[in-house]
């Protein structure tokens, strides 16, 4: 098919800014096919991932945390390194208590928990980089979730009576309301909490309460809400009031879009004493409501 | 008046396309093997099978002298009524191709099967596997695609260009993905340019202007996307027609369209039994069904979306959903000729000499008639191909619109997105001309260049598979660059494949696995196919059901971290025992139960 209106007379001979364009567009399809096929050689092998995870066994040490970067690596870096990952270090509420830090890297990503610092050690395997990351770590003086057996809960149904509750296996159990609270690893944020984990119950308070806790200078504490499927389905917020030597020192509220909410408490006027902690647990909405929630006190 | 000669076989409009389908054809019968069994496309087969039988009833009914029963309602209800929330066109294709290709063990695997096996069937064994048989109209929509990209693009372009817009179609990672599998993705966006085409045709010709609606007809037995398609052809004949306006003389309803009102729901109706004994309840169940979709879960850009977002500054980002996504996941030399091949039909009315456009002129003096619209005024095929291109993405882009299927959900952009693309090639080869044209050998130079033009979408898109959901291109940095960037990878359940002769090896003794994302349907597709041995362990679905089992498979997806999680406290451990991955990014993840003291819990 030609056209009849008549071509005007131009010519034909490409000027030498649209044959750099063309030639462009070819040289572009050369590296774009050259990366297609040399692309995947690149990625980390499972002989790259056992080098470097025995570089880390070799230097581990008790209490040492290992990361991925970039996070989406993560089932690799358990399935190499897992057994040196308990569920309360995967289910970390941050990493702040952590010394020493284990990152297995490739695409020159960085992990999120040693963002900006320098490594100690740096060694390459394969695809793959070993770091270890040196640092001061905050000094936990209480880990509520691992003390959770020395905790009282209690609730207080609507109209303010108190509901006897008590230790039963492997949680808190009150004897009305079905209301129960012991440790667990949630899913908060599409990501793993090693948290407590409690039911709300509408009108009522679920009371959990840590009588002599050894205070740093900082209490931190985070929450939310457990099951994609609950936070899409429910509308409402939970509340956890935070009560520190019967003074209510921070509020933290948990809803479908809050994700994992972090709440740092100055405690430095508690330094080094015993006090009560005590959590309050409301929900004007409780209806598909699933509250996990952590704490620590610590010198940071 | 000397008639002109004929052209050689080798030139003719039919031969470079049909080669096209042809090649594409066998390049998924030789791939598609390596392809898990989605959720959908599970669904699909059973259906397919099951609606075959109701043509099987329909035999046995005449053999024992009461055909009319085999259509009663209860009868049509019976095998129509699975699955019955999309119409039947392409699942009765599945199951038509099935009976007649599958190579058939079928009275030994009789229990597996959703309706009765009564002997052993006489087949024309084509395929080894069940699923391929099932799959096969599935691509041969999507070679049609191709072909119909190259005719389109020879409304307006010369064949090697129109060559490289119809490989560039299905050189796609994330379309080659859906063009293998018995669903309704790639052939619906099939039939959006089946029924483009005939319309754009039918502006000059009546016959199109029939043939418009009865493919229309089918397109809405394909599936619902084709509810859209006359929003998309209207605004396009009322560009062309606009200077009727002008004359305060409202343009005529073209036959096209009067074809697709009347003949689209016969066709429809026809295709789907569901609807023979109730059209208009059903009719409505379907279109209220589908308006009223859920929103499912989806990754994109580290978030997951299930939901319409409420504030502002989230709903704008969900906007930029289709038009990030089309930008990540479609080869970058593809991108770069959509961007040429845009400025080529931006500056088509200039009209020099060295024009790359060589589309039909106008006949301002032709008389037009509802037979033939537009047979006087310029067809605008660049508004045709703009609207067809943003209709689809602006859909997705709207923040109510669920986006869990991804960038399925504008594929019906692509064929045209190609055609632009192609009208980029022509581009490219006419000003690189410069130099090769005095060379000896310049034809084959110039089919060279072209294939350059082609070879990294068909790189990428191999490299894609079989997980091409979660490849990403150069600019997001291939599959670690856009799971880095936080896209979907995956959904379905498709990518157990690879891990299932490690799980039938591993069974635990007590056979308890749980399969997660992996429906029950495609379970039995695998256990059918000796993929999976017969009688493998499920321990079912929902989250409670999974510390019922010792051995289970957790399919790695944001929102499925809750079943990770839920992994991890039921079988005692973080440490999975296999993980598939693809270029190092995980896709499935298997858990053997351990010791409770692993778990390391208070």
């Amino acid at each position: 098919m030609t056209d009849t209106d008549g071509p005007k007379p131009a010519s034909t001979k490409p000027r030498r800014v649209t044959l750099l364009l063309g030639t462009a567009v070819l040289l572009l399809a050369l590296v774009e096919t050259v990366n297609a096929v040399v692309a995947p050689r690149l990625a980390p092998t499972d002989r790259d991932w056992e080098s470097a995870a025995q570089a880390v066994r070799a230097g581990h040490a008790p209490g040492d945390l290992i990361v991925a970067a970039p996070l989406f690596a993560d089932p690799l870096l358990r399935l190499h390194l897992g057994d040196l990952l308990p569920q309360p270090m995967v289910g970390r509420m941050d990493d702040r208590r952590f010394g020493r830090i284990w990152e297995i890297s490739q695409r020159g990503a960085q992990a999120q928990e040693v963002l900006g610092d320098k490594p100690a050690l740096d060694a390459r395997h394969g695809a793959l980089i070993v770091r270890r990351y040196d640092r001061k770590a905050a000094r936990l003086t209480y880990d509520f979730f691992m003390q959770w057996r020395n905790a009282h809960l209690s609730f207080l149904a609507p109209g303010g009576r108190e509901v006897p509750c008590g230790l039963a296996d492997d949680r808190h159990r009150c004897s009305e309301g079905n209301v129960s609270l012991k440790p667990q690893l949630l899913e908060i944020d599409t990501r793993p909490r090693a948290v407590f984990s409690t039911v709300p119950v509408q009108g009522g308070t679920t009371v959990l309460e840590f009588p002599q806790v050894p205070m740093g200078s900082e209490l931190a504490v985070g929450a939310g809400l457990h099951n994609v499927w609950l936070r899409k389905g429910g509308d409402g917020v939970v509340q956890v009031r935070i009560l520190v030597d019967g003074q209510e020192r921070a509020v933290v509220k948990a809803g479908s879009r809050t994700g994992f909410t972090m709440q740092s408490i100055d405690t430095s006027a508690l330094f080094n004493r015993r006090v009560a902690v005590r959590f309050e647990i409301t929900s004007d909405q409780a209806a598909a409501r699933h509250l996990g929630f952590v704490a620590e006190a610590r010198t940071p | 008046m000397t008639p002109e000669p004929r052209s050689p076989w080798y030139r003719r409009e039919i031969f470079l396309p049909m080669l096209l389908m042809l090649f594409t054809v066998l390049w998924m019968l030789a791939v598609e093997g390596k392809q898990g069994i989605g959720r959908d496309e599970a669904q699909y087969f059973r259906a397919g099978e099951r609606y075959f039988g109701f043509f099987e009833s329909v035999a046995v009914h005449a053999q024992e002298g009461h055909l009319g029963r085999a259509f009663s309602r209860a009868n049509v209800d019976a095998f129509f009524d699975d699955n019955h929330e999309h119409p039947a066109l392409m699942k009765l294709l599945y199951g038509v191709s099935w009976r007649l290709f599958h190579r058939c063990d079928c009275p030994a695997k009789k229990g597996l099967h959703p309706i009765p096996i009564r002997g052993k069937h006489i087949t024309l064994p084509l395929f080894t596997r069940e699923s391929t048989a099932f799959r096969f109209p599935a691509i041969l929509m999507a070679a049609l695609g191709v072909g119909l990209v190259y005719w389109l693009s020879r409304k307006v372009l010369s064949p090697v260009p129109s060559a490289v817009a119809a490989v560039l179609s299905v050189a796609q990672p994330h379309h080659f993905f859906h063009a293998q599998i018995a669903c309704f993705d790639v052939p619906i966006t099939v039939m959006a340019i089946l029924v483009a085409f005939a319309y754009f045709k039918s502006l000059k010709s009546p016959t199109w202007g029939i043939l418009c609606g009865l493919f229309w007809g089918l397109a809405l037995a394909t599936k619902h996307n084709a509810w859209l398609m006359p929003f998309f052809l209207l605004p396009h004949y009322l560009w062309i027609r606009r200077r009727d306006f002008l004359r305060l003389r409202p343009p005529r309803i073209p036959l096209a369209f009067l074809s697709m009102a009347t003949l689209g729901p016969i066709v429809l109706y026809i295709f789907w039994p569901w609807l023979w004994h109730a059209p208009v309840e059903r009719a409505k169940g379907w279109v209220v069904r589908h308006t009223q979709h859920e929103h499912y879960n989806f990754e994109y850009l580290g978030r997951n979306w299930n939901l319409p977002p409420k504030e502002w500054d989230r709903q704008m980002l969900r906007a930029t959903f289709p038009f990030v996504s089309a930008g990540l996941t479609l080869p970058v030399t593809t991108l770069a000729l959509f961007v040429v091949g845009t400025g080529v039909f931006l500056r088509r009315r200039q009209r020099k000499a060295d024009a790359v456009l060589q589309d039909e002129p106008t006949a301002p003096m032709a008389r037009p008639s509802f037979l033939r619209p537009g047979a006087d005024v310029d067809l605008a095929p660049g508004i045709f191909l703009a609207i067809h291109i943003a209709g689809p993405i602006a859909i997705v882009a709207l923040p109510q619109t669920p986006i869990f299927g991804g960038v399925k959900h504008f594929m019906p952009a692509m064929p045209f997105l190609c055609v632009v693309v192609g009208a980029g090639a022509a581009w490219v080869l006419k000003t690189t001309r410069a130099w090769y044209a005095h060379r000896r050998f310049h034809k084959a130079f110039e089919v060279v260049l072209a294939s350059l033009l082609c070879l990294p979408a068909v790189a990428e898109t191999q490299r894609s598979h079989p997980d091409g959901l979660g490849h990403y291109n150069l600019i997001a940095g291939g599959f670690a660059g856009g799971a880095s960037l936080g896209m979907n990878r995956q959904f379905w359940g498709y990518s157990v494949l690879p891990l299932l002769p490690w799980m039938a090896k591993h069974r635990p003794p007590s056979n308890r696995i749980y399969w997660h994302d992996v429906l029950h349907d495609s379970l039995v597709m695998y256990s059918r196919e000796g993929r999976l041995p017969v009688g493998i362990g499920d321990v079912g679905v929902g989250e409670h059901v999974l510390a019922n089992s010792d051995l289970g498979i957790i399919i790695w997806e944001k929102h499925f971290v809750l079943y990770d999680v839920l992994a991890m406290e039921a079988y005692h451990t973080t440490r999975p025992v296999r993980v598939y991955h693809h270029e190092g990014v995980p896709f499935v993840l298997v858990y053997e139960r351990r010791p409770p003291a692993e778990a390391g819990m208070p």
